[in-house]
C-alpha cells in the first residue's frame, strides 16, 4: 500500500471519529478530566468520582425527559418545581402512615399529572409551551408549599431513606441505577420505536408530521407526562437521600437540566439531538462543578463557566445548521 | 398619451438565478399618470422584474439599467427606490395589526418632533389626510387588527402614498378582496392616476385587467412577448401569448383503462385564512374514477390548493362531503385522509413536505411508519427494503438512502416526496404542483410515474400552474375560478386556450347554478 493510500486512510477514520455526533462534547469532557487530574490527583479518587456519577445520575433523570420534549421542539420549565412536588407527596404521605410503594407511587402519580395537565394545555389549548410550563412552574411550587406549609416534612421511615443512602447496587448508588436502566430504555426508544421516529419528524418539521397522519397531540402529551414522571421519581430518590422532604428542593433545577441537554447536542429548535449526548452533557456538567470546587475555583465562578459552556454549545449548534445551508 | 413624459424605464434587464435565466432582455417604459399591466405565467418573472425595480433585489445582482425620470439610478435597497420615488404594494397585507392605522401609515417615517419624540399630533393629521386623498374617512387611532381586509389594502396603499411616489406598483391587490371591495381599489386608483401618479398592476385576473390598464405587456419565460394597448383587449390573443409555449414531447404515453368513479367530492366550502367573510373554496364539487387523472385548473389564489388541502384533512372546511366508493367518509375533525387511501403531496416543500433534519430513506417511509410496526419497533429490514424499492423506482439521484435530504437538488427532494405519497399505495393521489422548482429532467420523470400509476388504476388530481403541464397530464378538467367551479372540460373538448378563458371567467353565483344545472 502507497503512502498515499494510507495517508487517504487515515483521514477517512479521522473524518468517521468526527461524524460521531457527540464527539463535540467527547472531547472537551475528556481534556477537562485529564487536565484537572493533572492539577489535582485527589480528582479521580473512588470518593469523588462517586460523587460526580451520583450527581449525575440525578441530574440525568429528567434530563432524559426533556431530551425528547426539546427533540419534539417543546419545552418544560416546571421541572424543578415537579420535582419538589414529588419529593413533598411521598414525604406527605409517608408521615401519614401510607407504606413505602403506595407513597412513592403518589408521588410519581403527582408529577405525572402535572405532566399530562402541560400536555393537554399546550396542544389542545394551543398554549405556546413556555407558557404553560411557566405557570406549572408556579403551581406546583405552589402546591410544595401548601403541603409543607414551609417546613421541611420529616421525619421519613428508616426503610425508605435506605432506598438512597444505604442500598448499593454493585457499589453503584440507587439513582445511577435508576437513571442508567432509564437512559437505556429511552436510548432504545429514541433509535429504534416508530414512536421515537415520530418524535423526530414532529420536531423536525410539525406541518409535515401532520400530513403523514402522526398523531401529534397524542405524542406530546405522553412527553409532557413522561418528564413529569421522571422529574417527580428525581425528587422521590432526592427526598429519600435527604430523609425529608424539602419544600424547596429542585428550585432552579429545570434551568441546569435544559443546560446539560443542550450542552450534549440537542438543538432548541427541534428535530436534532441523541440521547448520548444527553448523557455526555450531564456528566460534562457535573465534572465541570465538581473540577472548580476541587481546584479551588470560588463557587461563584461556576455558574459563569457553565452559562459560557451553554453559550458555546448553542453557537457551535448555530454554526453546524447554517453549514447544511437552511435558510 | 404619446408625448407624455416616461416616469420610469427599465433597460435591457437580465438576471438569472444559478444557471436559471429568468429575465432576458427586459425593457419597459412606463409613462406618467398610466396604467400599465404586466402580465404572464407563474414564473414568467414578473416578481422579480418588480422585486428589481423596487430595489429587493440590489443593483449589481443582475445587468441592465432603471431610469427614474430620465436618470439612471442604481437602488441597493428599497429604501433608494422609495426615495426615488418608487413605492412597492405586496400581495400580502403586510401590516402590524396591534398598531394604529396612523403608525401603520408612517411605519419608517415615524414624524418626531425636535426633542426627538414622536410627533402623535402631526402623524394623526397627515395620516388622516392621506387617508382623505383616498377618499376614506377613518379614526386613524383605531388598531389594524379590527379592519377588514380592503381597508388594510387601502393603508397599505396610503402608507405608500405619505412618500409622495411617482410610481406605486401592486402585486396581486385583489388576491384577497371580494368583488365590490376590488371596484372600490379600482377607483381609487383612477383616482391617483388623474392625481399624475403612475401604476404598475400585476393581476392574474384578467378581466380586471382589462378594465383598469392602459397598457398591457405580456411575459413569458422572462422575455416580452408583447405589448398592446387599451381600451379594447383582444382577449384570445393575450391569452395564447401568455400561454405560448408548444406541446413539449416529455410527456409520455402510457395505454389504461378508466373505471368507476372512486372519489367524490360534494359542496366543498373552505373560508379564506385571512379573511372570513370570503369563501376561498365556495361549493366545490368534483369526482375521479380509477385510472383518471383529473386536472383541478384555475389561477393562483382561485382555491385549488385549498380544495386539495380540505379535501385531505389538513384545513378546515366550512362545509362539504368526500364519497369514496360512493360511501361517505366520516373523517373526524383534526384527522388527515391518509388512513383512507388518500394521499397528498404539497406544493411547499420546505413548508409541509420533507423533515429537513432526516435522511433520505426516513423522509421516504414517514408515512408508512406504523405499517412498518414490529411490536413497537421499526423493522429495519423492511423500513430499508421498501425504501430502496421506491428509491430505485423513481431513479431518485443521491449518495445514498442515508444522505440527508437537503443535500440532494430540488427535482431530487419532490422524487422522494412523491415517493412518500404513493409508499403508501393509496386509491387517490392529490398532487398539488408536482412539478414546482423541479429541472427538466425530474419533470419528465415525475411525469412517466405519473402516468405509469394511473395506468395501475390510481386516482390522481393535480393542481398545476403550468398550463401546458396540466393540459397534457389530464384526461378530464374542472376549472375555478375565485373559489367555484366555472366549468368542466373532457379532454376531447379542451384546449389550453378555453382552459385560460374559463379560469378567467368573473364566476358569479348565477352562473355557478348555470354549470350545475
Amino acid at each position: 500500500m502507497s503512502r498515499e493510500q494510507t495517508g487517504i486512510k487515515k483521514e477517512l477514520i479521522i473524518k468517521n471519529i468526527f461524524r460521531v455526533k457527540e464527539i463535540g462534547i467527547m472531547i472537551p469532557t475528556i481534556l477537562l478530566i485529564i487536565i484537572v487530574q493533572m492539577v489535582n490527583p485527589l480528582f479521580l479518587t473512588k470518593l469523588n468520582v462517586l460523587s460526580i456519577l451520583r450527581s449525575s445520575g440525578y441530574m440525568l433523570i429528567p434530563a432524559l425527559g426533556m431530551t425528547l420534549i426539546l427533540i419534539s421542539g417543546g419545552l418544560d420549565l416546571s421541572v424543578g418545581s415537579v420535582y419538589g412536588l414529588g419529593g413533598v407527596v411521598t414525604a406527605y404521605f409517608l408521615t401519614n402512615g401510607v407504606p413505602i410503594f403506595p407513597s412513592v407511587l403518589l408521588g410519581l402519580l403527582s408529577g405525572m399529572a402535572c405532566g399530562i395537565l402541560n400536555g393537554v394545555v399546550i396542544v389542545k389549548l394551543k398554549i405556546p409551551p413556555i407558557m404553560m410550563t411557566l405557570g406549572m412552574y408556579y403551581m406546583a411550587r405552589g402546591l410544595v408549599y401548601v403541603i409543607t406549609q414551609g417546613t421541611p416534612i420529616f421525619p421519613l421511615p428508616e426503610a425508605f431513606k435506605a432506598i438512597e443512602q444505604q442500598n448499593m447496587i454493585l457499589g453503584i448508588p440507587t439513582a445511577v441505577v435508576c437513571a442508567m436502566i432509564l437512559a437505556a430504555v429511552f436510548f432504545i426508544i429514541m433509535r429504534y420505536t416508530v414512536y421515537g421516529r415520530k418524535i423526530y419528524a414532529i420536531g423536525g418539521n410539525i406541518e409535515t408530521a401532520r400530513v403523514a397522519g402522526i398523531n401529534i397531540d397524542a405524542i406530546m402529551i405522553s412527553l409532557y407526562a413522561i418528564i413529569g414522571t421522571l422529574s417527580a421519581l428525581d425528587g422521590v430518590l432526592m427526598s429519600s437521600r435527604l430523609g425529608s422532604g424539602q419544600p424547596s428542593a429542585g428550585t432552579g433545577y429545570e434551568l441546569q437540566v435544559i443546560a446539560a441537554v443542550v450542552i450534549g447536542g440537542t438543538s432548541t429548535y427541534g428535530g436534532k439531538g441523541t440521547l448520548a449526548g444527553t448523557v455526555i452533557g450531564v456528566i460534562f456538567m457535573n465534572i465541570l462543578s465538581s473540577s472548580m470546587t476541587i481546584m479551588k475555583i470560588s463557587a461563584y465562578w461556576q455558574n459563569f463557566v457553565i452559562g459560557a459552556a451553554l453559550v458555546v454549545a448553542v453557537i457551535i449548534d448555530q454554526i453546524k445548521r447554517s453549514k447544511t445551508a437552511e435558510d | 398619451m404619446q408625448e407624455k413624459e416616461i416616469v420610469l424605464s427599465v433597460n435591457h434587464i437580465c438576471k438569472s438565478f444559478y444557471d436559471n435565466q429568468v429575465l432576458e432582455n427586459v425593457s419597459i417604459a412606463l409613462k406618467k399618470g398610466e396604467i400599465l399591466a404586466i402580465l404572464g405565467e407563474n414564473g414568467a418573472g414578473k416578481s422579480t422584474l418588480m422585486k428589481i425595480v423596487s430595489g429587493i433585489y440590489p443593483a449589481g445582482s443582475y445587468t441592465g439599467t432603471i431610469e427614474v425620470q430620465g436618470k439612471e439610478k442604481t437602488f441597493r435597497n428599497p429604501r433608494d427606490a422609495q426615495n426615488a420615488g418608487i413605492a412597492m404594494i405586496y400581495q400580502e397585507i403586510n401590516l402590524e395589526l396591534d398598531l394604529t392605522v396612523a403608525e401603520n401609515i408612517f411605519v419608517g417615517h415615524i414624524p418626531k418632533t425636535p426633542r426627538g419624540m414622536v410627533d402623535w399630533k402631526r402623524m394623526k393629521k397627515e395620516a388622516e389626510a392621506v387617508l382623505k386623498t383616498l377618499g376614506i374617512e377613518l379614526d386613524v387611532t383605531m388598531l389594524v387588527r379590527n379592519l377588514s381586509a380592503s381597508i388594510q389594502q387601502l393603508i397599505c396603499i396610503a402608507r405608500s402614498l405619505i412618500l409622495n411616489p411617482h410610481v406605486l406598483i401592486l402585486d396581486e391587490p385583489t388576491a384577497a378582496l371580494t368583488e365590490s371591495e376590488t371596484k372600490f381599489l379600482v377607483d381609487i386608483l383612477r383616482k391617483l392616476q388623474g392625481e399624475g401618479i403612475s401604476c404598475i398592476y400585476i393581476s392574474h385576473k384578467l378581466e380586471e385587467v382589462f378594465h383598469i390598464s392602459d397598457r398591457v405587456v405580456v411575459l413569458r419565460d422572462g422575455t416580452c412577448i408583447s405589448e398592446y394597448s387599451g381600451p379594447e383587449y383582444d382577449s384570445e390573443q393575450i391569452v395564447e401569448d401568455i400561454i405560448g409555449r408548444k406541446m413539449e414531447k416529455m410527456y409520455p404515453s402510457v395505454p389504461k383503462t378508466i373505471g368507476e368513479e372512486v372519489l367524490r367530492v360534494e359542496d366543498f366550502t373552505v373560508p379564506h385564512p385571512y379573511n372570513k367573510k370570503v369563501n376561498i373554496v365556495d361549493h366545490v364539487s368534483f369526482s375521479v374514477r380509477a385510472g383518471e387523472v383529473l386536472g383541478l385548473a384555475g389561477l393562483v389564489g382561485a382555491g385549488r390548493s385549498e380544495t386539495l388541502r380540505a379535501v385531505y384533512g389538513i384545513m378546515k372546511k366550512k362545509a362539504g362531503c368526500i364519497f369514496l366508493d360512493g360511501k361517505e367518509l366520516a373523517m373526524p375533525r383534526g384527522k388527515t385522509a391518509s388512513g383512507y387511501g388518500i394521499s397528498l403531496l404539497n406544493e411547499d416543500r420546505k413548508r409541509d413536505g420533507y423533515v429537513k433534519s432526516m435522511n433520505v430513506r426516513q423522509n421516504l417511509t414517514l408515512s408508512y411508519l406504523d405499517k412498518l410496526k414490529k411490536g413497537p419497533f421499526i423493522d429495519k429490514k423492511k423500513e430499508k427494503e421498501l425504501a430502496e424499492k421506491y428509491f430505485k423506482m423513481l431513479h431518485i439521484k443521491a449518495p445514498s438512502l442515508d444522505a440527508g435530504i437537503l443535500s440532494l437538488s430540488g427535482g431530487n427532494q419532490q422524487k422522494v416526496l412523491l415517493g412518500k405519497c404513493i409508499i403508501t399505495n393509496p386509491r387517490v393521489l392529490l398532487l398539488d404542483e408536482p412539478t414546482r422548482g423541479v429541472d427538466v429532467g425530474a419533470k419528465s420523470e415525475i411525469y412517466r410515474v405519473i402516468a405509469d400509476l394511473a395506468a395501475g388504476g390510481m386516482s390522481i388530481v393535480i393542481v398545476s400552474s403550468e398550463l401546458p403541464e396540466l393540459y397534457a397530464l389530464c384526461d378530464r378538467f374542472v376549472v375555478l375560478s375565485n373559489g367555484r367551479v366555472s366549468g368542466e372540460l373532457e379532454k376531447e373538448e379542451a384546449s389550453q386556450v378555453k382552459i385560460m378563458n374559463l379560469s378567467c371567467k368573473q364566476t358569479t353565483g348565477r352562473n355557478r347554478e348555470e354549470i350545475r344545472g
